[in-house]
């Protein structure tokens, strides 16, 4: 496609749900909106996740959104045979559980509405954008003061669980509720989701509930849907291909170079739904050394591999979880804190189309023996030379952790999208509310643009 | 006699005074030589393609214009235009160049060093520094190092031998005064002094301590770290930080350099105006007499600089504080230097310093002077 | 019931917070008793001639947080208090080499720029922000937690200042305060430091007393606390009291009496009287009833609602959060004596480092392994070691020539794999010495005697459950209003007349003495 040379109202770096959700906020307004996506596209987790309803009736995807809906949502191998599988009717789970621990299953709807209440100030939380706890705006104030009291009428015992359950670990959390390995393993695997930390470190439980996010009660796996499809399909936003680095002058963005010629698009606007790092690494010598800094140092490690099965047989479940224990997951954890690939990763396998998509932690680096591992992990019904995976990569552009969410995120001072760029912005998953979540943190970071565009 | 033989620089000990008392080592300064040992200053040699250009983001003067051969003396700022540190950079070459420091900057020269293609050496250990003082200091360096120094101006520095050891002589210093600094291998420093105090005897060459230059360095103006202002790194609260412009260091600020730390922040308090001013104070010999004679005593002068924070008053209000001061030998007169609020800044300002006569605080009146104090023509001629 | 048996206080239990907690109340007149099981004062803080000559500060060895106002207020120098600064901390590395920190800045610092000069650097920065983050969390310390569940004015009130507290800071202030709340120590040195052992040990400094690894997020908090000391113009706040930390008890002890509480060592309480929802005496284990208008335990949670309570006089929600309270045990003492000092082949010879403390932790490797041992419930084959030498400050604790050599030793978890018994207290005794052997060749000819304490022992001895030498793990979710349990952090418990003072309320931990002092103000403001 040769698109006319040109001035664009904005450019948005990145053709990921996030990007293409911002792009879209703005080109509602009459912006003409470029994106640019650096090659493959590296957001795929963002199909993965809550898409706020807020979302969808703005940008009017209602009609085609496709959420899908697994049921079971889970199956788990037991260790003395059978499965343990958890539906989206809890008191169906409940019974299933019952079966392996009475206990647990009695205790199961209790744990689940306990969840998702949790949950649900999460949601309130990541429709906007962080909270600014330093202002001394009287609006923002009084929109601080409008979160505490949502949290307030949600109960004592809700604000009792949210200040124990937020800097708890995974694994406390699920100590205190039940008994089961196979259960503790399939709930703690989340709490440990695209994070290098095993289910004992602290804040897993955040992770955990950050997952749960937008899920029906008693589900505990983000969902997918076919939003980026839907993105992609809307008119008035054009897309190519090419990476992309932000052109600064005097402190204002001017534009990007699009690679790899480098060829200048001008535009007033940059939007980067790219990985904090990525975009600001090349504007290093631009920027106040201690904010390059503070971006150096978000930790964000990839340890999750992707991959592909083709199975033997076709497989009888919707999705596996490879996770029996906590001390399962907890051992897995040892090996990548050393700098090495699980011995006994934790694997999750999906049934699609007749092949298994997995998703396999903790892998560092790309390794010849993991897809061996994998394949023996899944109990043969594979050959191991049909698995395939790829490098990790850290889709989440920084680990949520507590220390990197909210107004930490992606880095102190700097989370509300805004950027010591003038005229650049940030929207990705580096941006709160974080990756896993579809499209709010697009959303959030244009509605900050087009305020910022209508003050000035 | 002062008793306090020794005190510490940057994890050395130097000496005070190389007599009990330093008035000998003071005088040499401003009629002969002293020699001092600054070694302990932090030095980094920065090299690279991008070492002007890293040094220019740093600081607050324009590097690029520096030529070879050439030394700055010049602050450096944080983000919001305080002052972090102030130093000296030597060009050595058109991609070497060498920056003093009081305080160590490692960190900050790497942190802002991101994406710039330079190396970043701290040669502290490995490069000593002596300073040569006074007016026969250009003399006694012709005779050891057998070379024409007439053409040496002032901030600027040339390569040398002395008695077969290398040097870069630059022509600067701490004193106000006519004075060279020598930068030495550290193995030959001790030979290299030897030398020195040897060629000098004939020219009134005295080993000096810190009293002395402190003496020296108030009379001409020159800022101490965490005495006359703290680093902003340092500072506990924003109170305690100034910016170069609060310094009396506004001509070292570049305006017209593209982009440095603490660019935005430095053009607004230029458009705003400071609050703060750094100035000198004579203090009023006969309003001192006649505090101390109100008790019967003649006025007593401090017989060390002092480096403690004394209140300036105007008014029925303090306006101020003086952070260093002492006796003048030379000037025969009652200095310090002070931070004012900027109305009070005005060379010829009437204002009181508080004195302690006999237990009991009193207010002498004082003169807001222009700085330096003393700044003799033989400094730059 | 005789007038001779009320009280208007009796505190269970006469460990330090049990103590200062008597003295405050004394102090105001009261009538206090304080009910000691042991045939001595001090709880875990107690100094014992273990060998005969041998004197040792049996569980905790260092006094680093023993709040200043209250030796001030308490008047402790006068009753003998007397704490002496330790002076260094050495580590010896793998590789023959050391890293040293020493009482003098320069020094220190002349020495880390050995190992790294921008680490000489980051370390004075760091100390910087560290001691602005104390200064901000300090006021913490000594406030009463406000509830968040609560809707009464006070409570709000106390929210309020609590937040504008914390908006005083400013953003650089705040951003890392939040960073020390939640990150790792390992994780929040890595954007400092290079040097990994100076990594390591600082980190080693943030995992004592938990069951934590320094990789585990929420240990950074606890590098904070040594640099708390320094506000109250200590200059070095780590310090061995003058014949060990059981003077320390023996003060506190005697303050108390000078201002009339009396203390009963031998009396141990078998449960607390309650009538009608309210506290009104303690009944002993020999049968003895004892009167008082306030009950007030220093024990810990679990002993303090579980064991000297029925359950039926709590709410069910309560119990389960006390249930819930972790205590998980994780450290062990070995106490030795000694015929001469040890040599470590890093520093040869007897020096001025044995006057300071030897740090097992030549790196962050290491003491994560030593935690991955206790992770699954095995003690630390080779351990992160804390070790002094008390004999060399205070040449009282040993006979003359002769040294006592105190080893703090994580991780020994209380949950062993099978549980202690004698033959793994000693398999565990010669990990701990096999291990300084190699630091320390030649050392193992030295040991006259040695004790081995598990956290078994410590709970059996001290009462302390799960051998917790803290009373419950300093984690965030179990500090603050949440500790010991939410909506009664205020030393208050839901049975009228019972208080808590403890290190198991808030701010808890270490020698401090602080949850004994803020306790007594509740009781006294009660009172009123």
């Amino acid at each position: 496609m040769n698109a006319p040379p040109g001035r664009f109202d904005a450019v948005v770096i990145g053709a990921g749900v996030n990007g293409l959700v911002a792009a879209r906020y703005l080109a509602r307004t009459g912006r003409r909106v470029l994106v640019v996506e650096p090659g493959r596209d590296a957001h795929q987790s963002a199909e993965i996740g809550w898409v706020p309803p807020q979302l969808v009736r703005e940008l009017g995807l209602g009609a085609q959104l496709r959420v899908e809906q697994l049921d079971p949502w889970i199956t788990a191998p037991l260790q003395d045979g059978g499965r343990l599988e958890l539906w989206r009717d809890p008191a169906k789970s409940a019974e299933a559980i019952g079966r392996i621990s009475p206990s647990d299953g009695q205790k199961w709807p209790e744990f689940c509405a306990r969840m998702r209440r949790l949950a649900s100030v999460l949601e309130a939380l990541y429709v906007q954008p962080p909270p600014d706890v330093e202002t001394r705006e009287v609006g923002e104030l009084l929109r601080l003061a409008g979160l505490g009291l949502r949290v307030r009428r949600l109960g004592k015992q809700a604000i009792v669980d949210l200040l124990r359950v937020l800097p708890m670990s995974v694994a406390e959390l699920l100590d205190d509720w039940f008994e089961s390995d196979a259960l503790k393993g399939v709930l703690g695997a989340l709490g440990v989701w695209h994070l290098k930390q095993g289910p004992r470190g602290g804040g897993t439980a955040f992770n955990f509930l950050h997952h749960h996010v937008g899920c029906p009660l008693g589900v505990f796996r983000p969902h997918r849907s076919n939003v980026k499809e839907l993105l992609l399909a809307l008119p008035g936003v054009e897309v190519r291909q090419g990476s992309a680095v932000t052109l600064v002058r005097g402190g204002r963005a001017t534009g990007v170079a699009l690679g790899p010629a480098g060829d200048a698009i001008e535009a007033p606007l940059v939007v980067s739904g790219a990985d904090p790092r990525t975009t600001f690494e090349p504007l290093a010598r631009e920027l106040d050394a201690e904010f390059i800094r503070a971006i150096r140092n978000i930790r964000g490690r990839g340890v999750v591999a992707r991959g592909t099965l083709r199975p033997n047989h076709p497989p009888d479940f919707s999705t596996l979880c490879l996770a029996p224990s906590l001390e399962y997951l907890e051992r897995a954890y040892d090996d990548a804190k050393y700098g090495r690939n699980s011995a006994h990763p934790y694997v999750e396998a999906r049934a699609v189309n007749g092949q298994l998509e997995l998703h396999v932690q903790y892998a560092l680096a790309a390794d010849r023996t993991l897809p061996e591992r994998v394949a023996a992990a899944l109990g043969g019904p594979a050959q191991a030379a049909q698995v395939t995976l790829e490098a990790p990569e850290h889709l989440y552009h920084g680990d949520l952790t507590l220390d990197q969410i909210l107004f930490m995120r992606p880095v102190p001072g700097w989370s509300r999208y805004r950027t010591p760029v003038e005229g650049l912005y940030l929207c990705g998953p580096g941006t709160h509310p974080g990756g896993g979540i579809a499209g709010a943190a697009g959303r959030n970071a244009a509605r900050v643009i087009l305020k910022d565009a209508k003050r000035s | 006699m002062e008793g306090q033989a020794w005190r510490r620089w940057a994890g050395y000990v130097v000496a005070s005074s190389y007599e009990l008392s330093h008035d000998r080592e003071y005088h040499a300064i401003r009629n002969a030589a002293a020699l001092f040992d600054v070694s302990p200053l932090y030095k980094y040699w920065i090299t690279g393609p991008d070492a002007a250009r890293l040094l220019d983001r740093v600081v607050t003067r324009d590097v690029a214009k520096c030529k070879v051969g050439q030394v700055l003396y010049t602050p450096w700022c944080d983000a919001e235009g305080k002052q972090i540190d102030d130093g000296t950079i030597s060009r050595l070459g058109e991609r070497t160049f060498r920056l003093t420091a009081a305080d160590p900057n490692l960190r900050w020269l790497h942190l802002n060093a991101a994406g710039s293609d330079v190396t970043i050496d701290e040669v502290s250990e490995q490069t000593a520094a002596l300073s040569l003082q006074g007016p026969t200091s250009r003399a006694i360096l012709e005779v050891v190092a057998q070379t024409d120094l007439s053409k040496l101006k002032f901030f600027h520095l040339t390569e040398a031998t002395i008695r077969g050891i290398p040097v870069t002589i630059s022509r600067t210093g701490y004193t106000g005064d006519l004075g060279y600094e020598l930068w030495v291998d550290a193995a030959k420093a001790v030979p290299l002094w030897d030398a020195l105090i040897d060629a000098g005897a004939p020219y009134g060459i005295t080993p000096a301590g810190m009293l002395a230059l402190d003496v020296a360095r108030i009379e001409a103006g020159l800022l101490l770290i965490e005495v006359d202002y703290f680093s902003s790194r340092h500072a506990l609260i924003e109170m305690q930080k100034s910016s170069p412009y609060e310094l009396g260091l506004g001509w070292t600020v570049a305006e017209g350099k593209e982009q440095f730390n603490g660019k935005q922040a430095l053009a607004e308090e230029r458009r705003r105006g400071s609050t703060w001013q750094f100035t000198g104070l004579a203090v009023n010999w006969e309003s001192l007499e006649r505090l101390y004679a109100e008790v019967g005593l003649p006025p007593r002068l401090p017989t060390v600089a002092w480096r403690t924070s004394v209140p300036i008053y105007a008014g029925d209000r303090q306006v101020g504080y003086a952070t260093s001061g002492g006796w003048s030998p030379l000037l025969k007169q009652y200095i310090a230097l002070a931070h004012l609020e900027a109305p009070f800044a005005q060379p010829g300002t009437p204002v009181r310093m508080e004195v302690t006569v006999e237990h009991r605080r009193k207010q002498a009146e004082a003169r807001v002077t222009k700085l330096p104090f003393f700044n003799p023509d033989r400094k730059r001629a | 019931m005789p007038a001779s048996n009320r009280y208007d206080a009796i505190v269970i239990g006469g460990g330090h917070n049990g103590l200062v907690h008597a003295a405050y109340l004394a102090r105001a007149g009261r009538k206090v008793l304080v009910l000691e099981r042991r045939p001595r004062v001090g709880g875990a803080a107690v100094t014992e001639e273990v060998f005969p000559g041998f004197k040792f500060s049996m569980f905790s060895y260092v006094v680093s947080l023993l709040r200043p106002e209250i030796i001030r207020d308490l008047d402790l120098p006068r009753h003998g208090l007397h704490i002496l600064p330790l002076e260094s901390t050495l580590t010896p590395m793998e590789n023959g080499d050391y890293l040293a920190a020493w009482a003098d800045h320069d020094e220190t610092r002349r020495e880390l720029y050995r190992h790294s000069p921008r680490d000489a650097e980051a370390y004075d920065l760091y100390g910087r922000l560290m001691h602005h983050m104390a200064h901000a969390v300090k006021p913490i310390l000594g406030m009463v937690p406000p509830d968040p569940t609560s809707l009464s004015p006070r409570d709000l009130l106390g929210l309020l200042r609590l937040g504008r507290h914390f908006r005083g800071l400013g953003g650089e202030r705040f951003h890392a305060l939040v960073k020390l709340m939640t990150m790792s120590s390992a994780d929040y040195l890595d954007e400092w430091f290079e040097t990994d052992v100076l990594k390591a040990t600082k980190a080693a400094s943030g995992i004592i007393g938990t069951f934590l690894g320094p990789r585990s997020p929420g240990t950074a908090y606890v590098l904070l606390h040594h640099y708390m000391g320094e506000l109250d113009g200590v200059f070095r706040a780590w310090g061995f009291a003058k014949g060990g930390t059981g003077a320390v008890s023996e003060a506190i002890a005697s303050a108390a009496r000078g201002f009339g509480a009396e203390i009963r060592c031998d009396a141990a309480v078998a449960r607390v009287i309650v009538k009608n929802g309210r506290a009104t005496g303690v009944v002993l284990e020999n049968g003895d009833e004892l009167a008082a208008r306030v009950v007030v335990s220093s024990l810990d949670p679990r002993r303090t609602f579980l064991q000297l309570l029925d359950g039926n006089e709590l709410p069910d929600e309560f119990v389960a959060d006390i249930r819930r309270f972790k205590f998980r045990g994780s450290s062990g003492k070995v106490n030795l004596a000694l015929s001469a000092l040890p040599s470590f082949s890093c520093m040869p010879g007897v020096g001025r480092h044995h006057r300071g403390a030897v740090s097992i932790s030549p790196s962050l490797a290491y003491v994560e392994r030593a935690y991955d041992d206790a992770k699954y419930g095995e003690f630390s084959r080779r351990p992160y070691m804390d070790i002094v030498f008390p004999s060399v400050i205070d040449p009282g604790m040993a006979p003359p020539g002769k040294h006592v050599m105190s080893i703090f030793v994580q991780y020994a978890p209380y949950q062993l794999n099978g549980g202690w018994s004698d033959a793994k207290r000693e398999a565990f005794g010669d990990a701990v010495v096999d291990t300084v052997e190699q630091f320390a060749p030649g050392f193992k000819s030295l040991i006259l005697h040695r004790q081995v304490l598990t956290p078994a022992d410590i709970e059996r001895i001290t009462g302390l459950t799960e051998g917790n030498i803290f009373a419950g793990e300093l984690a965030l979710h179990q500090l603050f209003f949440l500790r010991p349990a939410p909506g009664w952090a205020k030393f208050r418990t839901p049975v009228r007349g019972y208080y808590q003072c403890g290190s198991g309320t808030h701010p808890g931990g270490g020698i401090m003495g602080a949850s004994g002092r803020l306790a007594a103000l509740a009781v006294l403001g009660d009172g009123r």
